[in-house]
């Protein structure tokens, strides 16, 4: 704004302020709702503050496996997302990192054809492609094992066009310098390349580790052992547990225990996401 | 520290766009060269392929004997400092200086000891620690050329270094240059666009237009015996007046508008020819007992104290063209006044109008 007007000042601080009760009222709402009992819930009206049953949900959840999940530990359930998103962000990055690596630096026969291979995927997300990926695993022998949830999502046209446009800033004369200071392409991409791409790491790794970790439709497909099975789909399958109703106190405390994996990645990326915003070094 | 030779040298592009043709410069030993141009005119395409940075079509090229035509950057023994700098932006000033070294794989303590000497020449001792983004333009270019003296190279290459710093600083750092060359004794080749930066700094230049040498020699040379009228122009501020002219029939003299000029030496040229006479406005002087007389209709005046520029029109053959000259001292003529003025036949420089060559020996 550059106009320094109070009634602005208000109304703008205002509206994002709505905004922001908006984005969380319904964050609120899985906090108040897993510290109540099963009957506080289910009765009109719903609380809108903390109950006394907060202690005895978590540690409920914490120690002991719901039946309502399938009898699942939630321990084994966070574990079993950790080794997804993980492995998907890694593997990403690593494979669209060096992809982009070759489409910038380096000429080979069918360079822009290999390049718009890459750009033409992305218009073709898991679900789209899921049967014939679903038939590959299959013969694979990947079903219900991690490799089968991890490597076919690793494949990313975003983060390979991300790196690309990133590389293509750089200015043409470090690598020039580079090479005159005898720095090999490997020792280039490791000595240089990397260590600028750090932001960019960075920024991408928040936004794939969540992809990962909100992974519902692959791993479903992919594991019927229970000892797989991430913790989306646990919460998913409390709510649809058969005859019984839902069991919302605990169906909420699970969804907050699975939010805090991913709020602490953004927070502990964040620092050097921003960093890398305010110094601008190229 | 070594010679070069570069031989019949060319560059064609794919798509058949020619940068540079026919190039042929010896470089002696120590040697400080200045290739200077317009842009566009192949003189950083020459550096680059000297460099390795740019593959070489047609020609030779040999360092100390060495044919290198198809070795790598890395192999050719040879050092660059860039226009944009080029540092690493996520390592130190020592970190900057040591890649190069430690990827030819030079023991620790010679690393040590080369830096501690290259950045006690270049005043850069208090700020090995910190990163390029914390350095001023002229330390940056500074750590550039330590990072080029630590590698200890053969020939050092220079892209329009002093291009992106402001004038005062521009003017510092070249003095730096000219006795850091001084004191390693090195063979520099140096690219610029601006002729001052040319003259101040080299041994010889090689002067170059649309992907060929116009001329090769000191800066001396250039300034008073230029061997085109491309070179005539270029070298030299204000830039060098061109006045029409025709060659006399007895081949001795020339006609301008209504003067006769006889020539101390035969002018190589048919009678009739059209020739340019070049004139530079520090050469111009008042009065009217020269060998050539021009007026000038005094138009735009720069006072810049030591000396006054006076713009304005030749009136000499009826036709107009422009005139500039440059008076010592403070002068304030009136605009629209008209001033008289001359020049010595020895600083007359005959041009052939058609081909640009130069006329009188």
């Amino acid at each position: 704004m550059v106009e320094n007007r109070p009634f602005l000042t208000v109304l703008t601080h205002a509206a994002l302020i709505i905004g922001v009760l908006f984005l969380c009222f319904p964050v609120w709402m899985a906090l108040v709702a897993s510290t109540h009992s099963a009957d506080a819930l289910s009765s009109s009206p719903i609380p809108m503050w903390f109950g006394d049953q907060g202690w005895q949900n978590y540690s409920l959840l914490i120690s002991r496996g719901l039946p309502e999940a399938g009898g699942v530990p939630l321990g084994r359930m966070m574990l079993n997302s950790a080794i997804m998103a993980l492995g998907i962000t890694f593997g990403k990055i690593a494979i669209s990192i060096i992809s982009a690596y070759a489409v910038v630096y380096f000429k080979f026969p069918f360079r822009m054809v290999f390049f718009w291979m890459i750009f033409i995927t992305l218009m073709l997300p898991v679900e789209v492609r899921i049967l014939p990926t679903f038939d590959v695993v299959t013969k694979m022998g990947l079903l219900n094992s991690y490799a089968g949830l991890i490597v076919p999502l690793i494949a990313s046209a975003t983060a390979t066009l991300l790196f690309r446009q990133f590389f293509l800033t750089i200015p043409d004369e470090l690598v020039e310098a580079a090479r005159i200071d005898r720095a090999g392409p490997l020792r280039f991409f490791w000595d240089i390349l990397l260590p600028l791409s750090r932001t960019n790491i960075a920024a991408l790794f928040i936004i794939l580790f969540i992809f990962g970790w909100n992974q519902y439709l692959w791993p479903l497909l992919v594991t019927t052992d229970e000892g797989l099975y991430t913790i989306v789909m646990g919460i998913q399958r409390m709510v649809n547990s058969g005859e019984s109703l839902p069991v919302w106190h605990l169906i909420m405390g699970t969804a907050v225990l699975a939010m805090i994996p991913p709020v602490l990645v953004v927070i502990a990326m964040q620092k050097l996401f921003v960093k890398g915003l305010v110094e601008s070094e190229k | 520290m070594a010679n070069l030779s570069i031989r019949s040298l060319g560059k064609t592009y794919p798509g058949g766009v020619s940068a540079v043709r026919d190039v042929d410069i010896k470089i002696q030993d120590g040697e400080f060269i200045v290739l200077v141009g317009p842009s566009g005119c192949g003189k950083s395409t020459i550096l680059r392929m000297i460099a390795g940075l740019e593959t070489i079509t047609t020609g030779d090229l040999d360092i100390d004997g060495r044919r290198v035509n198809d070795l790598e950057p890395g192999d050719r023994d040879i050092a660059m400092v860039f226009q944009n700098y080029a540092l690493y932006p996520h390592m130190t000033v020592r970190a900057n200086m040591e890649y190069g070294l430690k990827n030819e794989g030079l023991p620790k303590d010679e690393i040590a000891e080369r830096i501690a000497e290259a950045s006690r020449t270049l005043r850069l001792s208090d700020y090995l620690d910190r990163k390029p983004r914390q350095l001023s333009g002229g330390q940056r270019q500074r750590v550039a050329m330590g990072r080029a003296i630590v590698r200890k190279p053969k020939v050092f290459l220079f892209d329009e270094p002093l291009s992106n710093l402001d004038a005062k600083l521009r003017t510092q750092l070249r003095a730096e240059l000219k006795a850091l060359h001084a004191r390693l004794n090195g063979t520099f080749i140096y690219v610029t666009h601006d002729q001052v930066e040319a003259m101040s700094l080299a041994d010889r230049i090689v002067i170059m237009s649309e992907g060929k040498i116009e001329q090769i020699g000191t800066p001396m040379d250039l300034y008073l015996r230029p061997a085109t009228r491309f070179v005539a122009e270029f070298i030299g501020t204000p830039a060098m007046n061109f006045i029409d002219a025709t060659v006399g029939s007895d081949g001795h003299s020339l006609q301008i508008g209504e003067q006769m000029i006889a020539a101390d030496a035969p002018i190589h040229a048919p009678a009739g020819t059209l020739v340019s006479v070049g004139v530079r406005p520090e050469h111009l002087h008042r009065g009217q007992d020269h060998a050539m007389h021009v007026k000038l209709k005094t138009g735009f005046v720069e006072q810049l104290g030591a000396d006054t520029i006076v713009h304005g029109e030749a009136s000499t053959n009826g036709t107009a063209s422009p005139l500039g000259v440059r008076l010592q001292g403070v002068h304030m003529p009136e605009p629209g006044s008209e001033l008289q003025l001359g020049a010595a036949l020895s600083d007359l420089h005959f041009f052939d109008t058609a081909s640009g060559q130069r006329l009188n020996t």
